[in-house]
């Protein structure tokens, strides 16, 4: 049952963000209240699919790695609408939804099945992923308005109005967005993944050296700890920090892929 | 009567300037022509619209033909143009084709420059001067009132309006695209030049600081500041203002280049990577066109924002397209409402006659029962009225029902005839 919630979800945000794209190519505002309203609706049934797995399995459906991506979907999905609200970027789902359908889809085939150390499924282990689900999250917001950044320098530097240029936000509005996801995504992220090494270095003791995921996660989160350093310490603004915000999530997608590609102690 | 309505006359389409310019008469001669028009009976109703681009004539009429020359006769007799040098630049439309050109017309989508806001205001003010004469009837007031409603939501539902057309409205926008709003922004203006004057003016406008001014003549810069409520700062100052303002324009008269990319590469460590916008509105270039290479820093010349302007002008063209589908729903939906406006008169005086009769009889008959009660009275008075709107009921929904499909004015003849409601109301409202 949650799978076909779950489906329809997906189909819906599949939907929601060719609306969002053709809405920022053809600039209708019909497009783009459609698309919001479809965003909404999948993240409505997203919401019941979580909730029904949890019901049929009869625990907190975060101890797959699918189920974690899931989350992080959701989770990234409220935080585009929140701040689409707040800030009035109405452009922001065209570049988040399809992110995060990519991740959505990369889910029935390879993760699906994958579990992440059941047996230890402590309170320990969940405050672990709970946190990082929500810095990952953050992450996608982080990458969708860098990318947005990027395009609307180039547009501005080229000075011939493209596509995007009439639709998209203000490069100081796109780096403040940046900024604070950023910022807002490194705590989580740093104590969550600090409390993964602490428990798995008791747990498996020289296995986490072999650990794909945790190995991953490392080089991750050295990128951003970079990135928002480079920000705070170097005054970088603009392109430079847009660029470190994108190499963070190439990392960050390596780390997911490699979480399914080679099964460490993550999932045995 | 909608068929009777009728739009004739000539714009920056049909005419060159050269006609158009014979054809700008003042407001007491428009006066003259429109109480002209009416007074012969030639319209029932008639304004007339002139501007710089434009000059029509809107109004009711039996014969439009007629009404349409009487009125560019009129016209042009000011300037001494006959009719029939103007009669091959004319258009007219009438029906639900005038409808529409109103709309278009007041929505701005048959301007010279598309989505251009002054012509609501024209077409407004050529209304209120009719309604002054009393030229103005019913069908004019129901299609002027709805066409500035139309114009209206052409403006908040589309973007045809919006999208800077001018050079230095352009260089506002795309400092709106760099910065976060423009509230508490400083501008430094370089150079005395009549376009950065008013490039920095506009600036103002939009919630920036007071500038500061910079020019080679101290005595110059200082003038200048005074004008704009600003700061003059020394000229050797320029780059160290520089690193703490937001916006430069540049509008001097000096011939060469006097921003090179190195002296900006030197402030912008100091800035921290707040962006820098450079609008260089001088010929020749006063900024090397390399500082647009350096990190946050933008620089647009004339061609640059000309080409805005181009691009701006395309996306307006674009959103017209969505704007001319909202103003035909409009035109059906307006038709409509003028059809079923049309056989309003025969109800009111159908319904007088029949309400006449009623009251004659039943005076009458109460005249011949002296001794009825009020209760009696009563009954007769309901009976009456009871008979009066079951017979008005059937004839009623004809005329409604016909004035939709279209063919109303066929029933109206027909239920004024048998009827015998006379002359009265085969005019309609208009007449």
């Amino acid at each position: 049952m949650n799978a076909v919630v779950f489906d329809i979800a997906l189909t819906a945000y599949i939907v929601a963000a060719a609306a969002a794209l053709a809405s920022l190519v053809w600039r209708r505002d019909g497009l783009s209240r459609l698309g919001r309203e479809l965003t909404v609706g999948g993240w409505l049934c997203h919401t019941a699919a979580i909730v029904l797995r949890g019901l049929e399995l009869r625990r907190a459906p975060v101890l797959t790695l699918a189920e974690v991506v899931s989350l992080v979907i959701w989770l990234a999905v409220l935080l585009d609408l929140l701040v689409e609200r707040r800030y009035g970027v109405s452009t922001l789902s065209a570049f988040i939804l399809p992110v995060v359908l990519a991740l959505g889809l990369g889910l029935p085939t390879g993760l699906r099945d994958l579990a992440l150390e059941p047996r230890a499924g402590s309170a320990w282990i969940l405050v672990h992923v709970a946190l990082v689900l929500v810095g990952l999250s953050a992450l996608v917001l982080n990458f969708g308005s860098a990318i947005m950044y990027l395009l609307q320098e180039r547009q501005l530097k080229a000075r011939r109005p493209g596509t995007f240029y009439y639709r998209m936000p203000s490069l100081e509005t796109l780096d403040r967005l940046t900024l604070m996801t950023l910022t807002a995504a490194f705590p989580f992220l740093t104590v969550g993944l600090a409390l993964g090494f602490v428990r798995a270095g008791r747990a498996w003791g020289r296995d986490l050296v072999g650990d794909p995921l945790a190995l991953f996660s490392l080089v991750m989160w050295l990128v951003y700890a970079a990135t928002l350093s480079g920000r705070v310490i170097g005054h970088w603004r603009g392109r430079r920090a847009a660029y470190f915000s994108i190499a963070g999530f190439c990392v960050l997608l390596a780390t997911l892929g490699a979480g399914v590609l080679f099964q460490g102690r993550h999932g045995s | 009567m909608i068929e009777r309505l009728f739009v004739a006359g000539l714009s920056h389409r049909t005419a060159p300037i050269a006609v158009r310019e014979q054809l700008v008469v003042d407001e007491d001669k428009l006066r003259e022509i429109l109480a002209d028009l009416t007074g012969r009976g030639t319209c029932a109703e008639v304004m007339i619209v002139s501007t710089c681009n434009r000059v029509e004539v809107y109004g009711v009429a039996e014969v439009a033909g007629e009404a349409r020359g009487a009125a560019f006769r009129l016209m042009g007799a000011h300037r001494g143009i006959g009719l029939p040098t103007l009669e091959p630049l004319l258009y007219s439309m009438d029906g639900a084709e005038a409808v529409h050109h109103a709309f278009r017309v007041a929505s701005s989508l048959d301007s010279m420059v598309l989505g251009e806001p002054q012509i609501l205001g024209q077409v407004k003010d050529a209304f209120a001067l009719a309604q002054s004469c009393r030229t103005v009837g019913p069908v004019l007031h129901s299609l002027m009132s709805q066409a500035f409603a139309v114009a209206k939501r052409v403006r908040s539902d589309t973007e045809v309006g919006r999208h800077a057309v001018s050079v230095s409205f352009a260089a506002v926008e795309l400092a709106r695209k760099i910065f976060d709003g423009l509230d508490g922004r400083s501008v430094l203006l370089v150079g005395a030049g009549e376009m950065g004057e008013l490039a920095a003016r506009h600036f103002q406008d939009h919630g920036t600081l007071p500038v500061f001014v910079a020019n080679r003549t101290a005595g110059r810069a200082q003038a200048l500041a005074r004008d704009l409520a600003g700061t003059a700062v020394p000229f050797e100052d320029l780059f160290s203002v520089m690193g703490q303002v937001d916006i430069v324009i540049t509008s001097t008269a000096a011939g060469e280049v006097i921003v090179p990319a190195g002296e900006v590469a030197r402030i912008l460590p100091g800035r921290r990577g707040r962006p820098l916008f450079f609008i260089d509105i001088s010929v020749p270039r006063n900024v090397d066109p390399a500082v647009n290479d350096l990190e946050n820093v933008f620089v647009y010349d004339v061609d640059d924002l000309r080409s805005v302007v181009e691009a701006n002008l395309r996306e307006r063209k674009r959103q017209a397209q969505q704007a001319e589908s909202l103003v035909e729903r409009e035109v059906a939906k307006f038709a409509d409402r003028l059809r079923s406006l049309e056989v309003v008169p025969t109800i009111v005086s159908l319904r007088e006659k029949l309400e006449e009769i009623r009251k004659a009889e039943l005076g009458r008959t109460l005249a011949r029962l002296p001794g009825a009660d009020e209760e009696t009275r009563q009954a007769l008075e309901a009976l009456s009225q009871g008979i009066v709107n079951k017979i008005l009921h059937a004839p009623t929904v004809k005329l409604r029902d016909s004035s939709k499909a279209g063919h109303g004015h066929r029933w109206i003849e027909v239920i004024s005839e048998l009827f015998g409601l006379g002359g009265k109301s085969r005019g309609g409202p208009a007449a």
